[in-house]
C-alpha cells in the first residue's frame, strides 16, 4: 500500500475551547453556553467538529444532559426557541 | 452531611404565596434534620424547553444545601406527590461537608450573588424573550461557521476516499 494520501488538505488547528478559556465553566443551569454546544435540533454536537479535549467534552455532554432533564434545554427540537 | 444541589420547577399558575409555602416547607425538611441551606436562589418564570405537564412556562427555584441522603429522598418523595412541582432536578456536589465549609459556601455565595443569567431571571417574559433572541442570533452566526467548518472535513474526507 502506497502512503495514506493526506487526509486533510485545509483544515484549522481545533483546540479545546475549556482549555485556552479558563474563565469559560461548564455548568448545567449556563444555558446560554451550552447552547453554543448543541446544533439547531438540539443534538450534541461531537468532539472531531468542535475540537473540545476528551475530559472537557465528557463534562459538557453530562451539563447538556441535566440542562435537558430540566427543560433548560430540548431533547430534541429548536434550541433557539 | 452531603452538599446537594437542587432545581425545581413549579407550576407558573400559583399564586406568590403558595410558592413561598413550597419553598418553606422544602427547607423546613432540610433544617428539621440538622441541615443547612446554603443559598437559594428563584429564577423566575422562564420559558420551559419542552412542555411539561402541559404547561409551557414555569417557576424555577435554586437552592444549594448540605444535608443527609434521607432527606433528599423525603423532599423527592413530597415533590412526586406534590401536583404544584412539575420537575425536580437534584445533584450531589460533594460526599462530605463539614460546619465550617457550610459557613465558607456561605459568604462565597453572597459575594458573589449573581444569578448565572440575571437578565433572563426577570419576572418579565416580554424581555426575557427580546433577550434570547438576541442570544439566538449571536448562536445563529456561530452554528454557521461550524457547520461550514464541519462541511469542508466531509469534503477534504470524501476526497481521501475517492483517492484511496
Amino acid at each position: 500500500m502506497a502512503a495514506r494520501p493526506q487526509k486533510r488538505l485545509f483544515s484549522r488547528k481545533k483546540v479545546c475551547r475549556f482549555c485556552v478559556d479558563k474563565e469559560l465553566k461548564i455548568d448545567y443551569k449556563d444555558q446560554k453556553t451550552l447552547r453554543n454546544f448543541v446544533t439547531e435540533r438540539g443534538k450534541i454536537i461531537p468532539r472531531r467538529i468542535l475540537g473540545t479535549c476528551a475530559t472537557h467534552q465528557r463534562q459538557l455532554c453530562s451539563a447538556i444532559k441535566k440542562a435537558r432533564q430540566i427543560a433548560l434545554l430540548p431533547y430534541s427540537g429548536n434550541t433557539q426557541g | 452531611m452531603r452538599r446537594y444541589e437542587q432545581v425545581y420547577i413549579l407550576r407558573p399558575s400559583l399564586s406568590e404565596d403558595q410558592i413561598t409555602a413550597i419553598i418553606e416547607n422544602t427547607n423546613q425538611l432540610i433544617l428539621d434534620d440538622n441541615g443547612a441551606v446554603i443559598y437559594q436562589n428563584k429564577w423566575g418564570m422562564r420559558k420551559l424547553a419542552y412542555p411539561i405537564k402541559k404547561e409551557a412556562q414555569g417557576y424555577y427555584v435554586l437552592c444549594d444545601f448540605a444535608s443527609t441522603p434521607g432527606v433528599v429522598s423525603e423532599i423527592e418523595r413530597k415533590f412526586r406527590i406534590d401536583d404544584s412541582v412539575l420537575k425536580y432536578l437534584t445533584i450531589k456536589i460533594s460526599d462530605a461537608i463539614t460546619a465550617e465549609e457550610i459557613e465558607a459556601a456561605r459568604s462565597e455565595a453572597e459575594a458573589n450573588a449573581v444569578v448565572p443569567e440575571t437578565e433572563e431571571a426577570g419576572e418579565d417574559v416580554q424581555a426575557d424573550k427580546a433577550e434570547t433572541k438576541k442570544t439566538e442570533a449571536k448562536t445563529a452566526g456561530g452554528a454557521a461557521e461550524e457547520k461550514a467548518e464541519a462541511g469542508d472535513k466531509a469534503e477534504t474526507e470524501e476526497a481521501s476516499e475517492t483517492a484511496q
